[in-house]
């Protein structure tokens, strides 16, 4: 019965949580389910027989989006050694960050085969704007970024000459002002960002 | 020393010595008990509460109690500055006082008073807040006091406009948390005390309660005060946290239903 | 193929490609916030907001929002200019306004502003600071002009000057004479004594886009992206002020004679502005 919409505020008690399972924007305390965002009640009924009811609460507002492992970002290239190259996330999946969080792209996670030929060099420069999966939350500074899939690496560049450029191949794109090719991880084209 | 980043007036200047035209000695209540604004003893001033002000911010909220008004804006949740990783969220609270916001003019460094406010304001929330699900995140607070018309309302009131924009940030909470401050003069308790009460106060007590919850985050007491005093006073507070609780609501909920 | 590479949803897109995201409004001669090129935001400005101070302004511009208050204190003069009373002006970019701004000292962009503003108070000379003086040589007025940025949005300099302005107009002080016998001096509790300005200066910021297309009142997304910006100031008689151009491409004298007249208009729109306020 998804029919029961309404707004509510954090804190807000829902109902008993027997029975009931907390989705999204709701907590179980004691015996009760109560709201921890503000925006709209929704109650799933269960996709199959036997599980139970979800509750969740959707907000309302476009919050600001932070990377969690698995979603898949947009971001800049920012800085590059021979290990690794520094992304600057923009975008997660759809949502834009106000402000930029930053991963990292190591060698061995540029692409799935021949990890050790990788070089980095090869694949981004300075600038780039890639389309990368986030493997873990990383280290102190940097969530730890993967492009070793198809729909997966450079979706947008800039040649020497300034031009934009193409994908020819997975790992070569052409200016269009002056048709010299670059060595990138270019992602496949034609694929729309995967929902959810 | 000579700050060059800002520009420099007199090395001295002092505030004006005023003349009292009279002797007036302040009454802070008259016969029928009536405090100078009309207010009972244990009223709170009614409260204007707005949220989204600050479009730069993730959530924002604008408070304005009698002469207090201060703005509030959150960011975040945004990359952690400090160089070690945290399975947990951390929570960066800072106030600041306008220079222009007190009788007299204070000065445009971060002084101690602020450092200690800003202080409490974290341990009144970070009860309040799922910080647990941000890892490697950090909500920044910062809050400016445009105007101040008791220190002890004036902290009351930042805690409870802080709680409204963290939740307008869509940032997850487990409850808001309104916070209401009492004044022991003359061993009676004055409610949400302007300045000219909280001159005359022997101690104040500060609360910060989760009403849906029933859970104190934060109390704050000083001064020499008698135990049954404290108790009522207590009582006095969370019924007035209930009152502004209703308040922060229906800020929130408001933008929502003008746009349905 | 070119076009599939950029295909993002529109919020992503100007997150990534913000100056070809505003390229493409501008070629529609409309700004993403649905104004024209040469439409200035709403602007609103409150009086006499803050009863701490001497003179108080809240001004906003769009969004962008700017309170001033100016509180007056006693001091001794310079040596050199013993009539002379002190102003002030500071303007505070807390990290509450903006993302950009950290806490801590002004940043560079603060003290920029500051010191354009005393420097538009001097050379302007708005206020005739003999007036300030309480004795000679011995006290005058000092007022600190205090201005607190709350929302970040572009265009922070006209929003400050209009603010100044207006709280300088508003200041009352009190009778204040030096007490010879106790070498104090001593302070009516009325405030009574307003200051007459001798010029009224507004200022307008237009900056220009790709070198040839003027937008006026830029917001904070428009000024990262444009490269230059002019910053005219006309007092209440079409005298100029100042003249203010940041950017290093120059612009030819056609643009900043098209500046100069948008100056000259919008000066009657914020002059009915402030006076309504009152």
């Amino acid at each position: 019965m998804p029919n029961l919409t309404k707004y509510v505020t954090p804190g807000r008690r829902l109902c008993f949580s027997e029975g009931v399972t907390a989705g999204p924007g709701v907590y179980e305390r004691g015996e009760y389910l109560y709201a921890s965002v503000v925006g709209v009640v929704q109650e799933l009924a269960p996709t199959t027989e036997g599980e139970p009811r979800v509750v969740t609460v959707t907000r309302e507002k476009v919050h600001s989006a932070v990377p969690d492992v698995g979603s898949i970002i947009t971001g800049k290239v920012i800085r590059m050694t021979t290990k690794e190259a520094v992304v600057s996330i923009m975008v997660v999946g759809n949502m834009p960050c106000k402000d930029d969080f930053q991963g990292i792209i190591r060698s061995q996670d540029v692409r799935a085969t021949e990890k050790d030929k990788v070089k980095i060099y090869n694949s981004f420069r300075l600038g780039d704007i890639v389309r990368a999966e986030v493997i873990s939350l990383g280290d102190a500074r940097s969530y730890y970024l993967s492009t070793a899939k198809n729909e997966l690496g450079v979706i947008y560049a800039q040649s020497v000459a300034g031009a934009v450029m193409i994908p020819i191949s997975w790992q070569e794109m052409q200016c269009t002002k002056t048709k010299t090719m670059e060595p990138r991880k270019c992602a496949k084209p034609d694929i729309p960002l995967p929902e959810k | 020393m000579v700050d060059r980043r800002r520009i420099q007036g007199p090395e001295v200047s002092v505030a004006p010595i005023i003349i009292k035209s009279a002797d007036k000695r302040t009454c802070l209540k008259d016969e029928h008990s009536r405090r100078r604004d009309g207010r009972n003893l244990e009223d709170i001033c009614p409260i204007f509460l707005k949220t989204g002000l600050i479009s730069q911010a993730n959530g924002s909220a604008f408070i304005e109690i009698r002469r207090t008004k201060i703005a509030c804006g959150v960011y975040g949740p945004r990359q952690t500055k400090i160089p070690s990783f945290s399975g947990k969220g951390n929570l960066n609270v800072e106030i600041k006082f306008a220079p222009f916001s007190c009788q007299k003019r204070r000065q445009p460094y971060r002084d101690a008073q602020e450092k200690d406010l800003s202080q409490l304001v974290i341990e009144a929330l970070v009860p309040s807040i799922r910080l647990d699900l941000l890892p490697k995140s950090t909500i920044d607070i910062y809050i400016t006091v445009l105007e101040n018309d008791g220190t002890a309302s004036c902290l009351a009131a930042a805690i409870t406009c802080a709680s409204v924009a963290v939740a307008d940030a869509g940032i997850e909470m487990l409850d808001l948390v309104p916070a209401s401050s009492a004044s022991y003069i003359g061993g009676e308790i004055y409610m949400d005390s302007d300045l000219a009460e909280e001159q005359h106060e022997t101690g104040y007590l500060i609360l910060s309660y989760m009403p849906s919850l029933k859970e104190v985050t934060h109390i704050l007491q000083s001064g020499d005060v008698d135990l049954a005093l404290t108790t009522q006073a207590f009582e006095q507070c969370t019924d007035a946290c209930s009152k502004i609780y209703s308040v922060m609501i229906n800020s929130l909920l408001l933008p929502i239903r003008d746009t349905q | 193929m070119v076009k599939n590479s950029l295909a993002f949803e529109a919020e992503t897109f100007r997150k990534i490609q913000p100056q070809e995201y505003l390229r493409r409004f501008i070629q529609g001669n409309i700004r993403p916030d649905g104004r024209s090129l040469s439409q200035f935001r709403p602007t609103t400005v409150n009086q006499s907001c803050i009863t701490t101070t001497n003179g108080s302004s809240m001004v906003r511009i769009g969004n962008t929002t700017v309170v001033c208050g100016i509180k007056a204190e006693v001091a001794t003069p310079k040596f050199n200019s013993p009539l002379e009373g002190y102003l002030v002006p500071n303007i505070d970019l807390s990290p509450i306004c903006s993302p950009k701004f950290k806490p801590g000292p002004p940043g560079e962009l603060a003290q920029v502003l500051s010191e354009n503003l005393n420097n538009l108070l001097k050379s302007a000379s708005v206020l005739d600071l003999t007036s300030l003086c309480i004795k000679e040589g011995i006290a005058v007025w000092v007022l600190y002009i205090d201005l607190v940025c709350v929302n970040y949005d572009g265009n922070i300099y006209d929003a400050s000057v209009i603010g100044m302005i207006t709280a300088l107009t508003n200041v009352k002080l009190p009778e204040a004479t030096f007490e010879e016998s106790s070498g104090l001096v001593k302070a009516t509790e009325e405030l009574s004594v307003t200051l007459k300005l001798q010029r009224i200066p507004y200022s307008v910021t237009v900056a220009l886009f790709d070198g040839q297309h003027l937008l006026v009142d830029p917001t904070e997304v428009e000024e990262s992206i444009t490269s230059e910006q002019i910053t005219i100031v006309f007092d209440e008689v079409g005298q100029l002020c100042s003249i203010w151009k940041v950017g290093g491409l120059p612009s030819s004298p056609e643009h900043l004679k098209q500046c100069m007249n948008i100056a000259r208009e919008r000066y009657k729109q914020i002059s009915m502005i402030v006076k309504s306020s009152i």
